[in-house]
């Protein structure tokens, strides 16, 4: 029986057509993909660029957790989620999330509830650099909150 | 009075005060206490009050307690994707 979860934290260039052949299913009509990207504006400054940092045993731990919880919720989704670690450039894919299902509504609910719970649960930061000069580690939501509910 | 000793690695907005730091604290002490012990090491940086400590495999709770040496990081804010 094959895999229909691939979580991980990479280093390397992440691979869209990677991520479609894995969720690609002849018995699944819909497939969604999410693709994270950096842009170049950020509350009035230009950004250069992002360096992502990561507490890589954690994030691993909590990638498959959140994409376990997502079948258990739309039964039969097959997941693949990648996310980078370390410095990327405007246009650079910092996180590609695909799913796919037997029909639409899973897929793009699936995709969307992943990406909004690594966002406030995986231990990922990024900082920012900026046309000036400067560079700023972004705010974020405390694990505190996610620890205690 | 027995002391453990603790090695806590910086992420995110902590790498401005380098990898990690390293301290002592007496056997038994809770994860509060430790958060402030490491409050003061860091002069009363205020993300320490917004972070978690955490092992490699799991968050702990403010009133979990240690025994024996150990190896955790300071995990601030997150902001992933």
């Amino acid at each position: 029986m094959s895999a229909t979860i691939h979580a991980s934290l990479t280093s390397d260039k992440i691979n869209i057509q990677n991520a479609y052949d894995f969720v690609a299913d002849d018995a699944h009509g819909a497939i969604d993909v999410f693709v994270g990207t950096v842009r170049n504006l950020h509350e009035g400054q230009n950004v250069l660029g992002i360096t992502y940092d990561a507490h890589e045993g954690l994030a691993k731990n909590v990638f498959t957790q959140i994409c376990l919880e997502a079948q258990s919720r739309w039964q039969g989704a097959k997941i693949y989620l990648s996310h980078y670690n370390g410095e990327l450039d405007i246009g650079g894919i910092s996180i590609i999330i695909a799913v796919s299902s037997a029909h639409r509504a899973n897929s793009f609910e699936a995709c969307r509830y992943i990406i909004e719970e690594i966002k406030k649960r995986a231990p990922v930061w990024k900082q920012e650099h900026y046309e000036n000069g400067c560079s700023e580690w972004l705010p974020g939501h405390s694990l505190n909150e996610a620890n205690s509910e | 009075m027995n002391e453990i000793t603790l090695n806590i690695k910086f992420f995110g907005g902590f790498r401005k005060f380098g990898e990690g730091v390293s301290f002592a604290v007496p056997m038994g002490s809770t994860i509060a206490a430790i958060k402030g012990v490491l409050l003061e090491k860091l002069n009363g940086e205020a993300l320490v009050l917004d972070s978690v400590l955490a092992n490699d495999s799991e968050i702990l709770r403010d009133d979990d307690i240690l025994n024996s040496d150990a190896s955790l990081s300071i995990l601030p804010p997150v902001c992933g994707g």
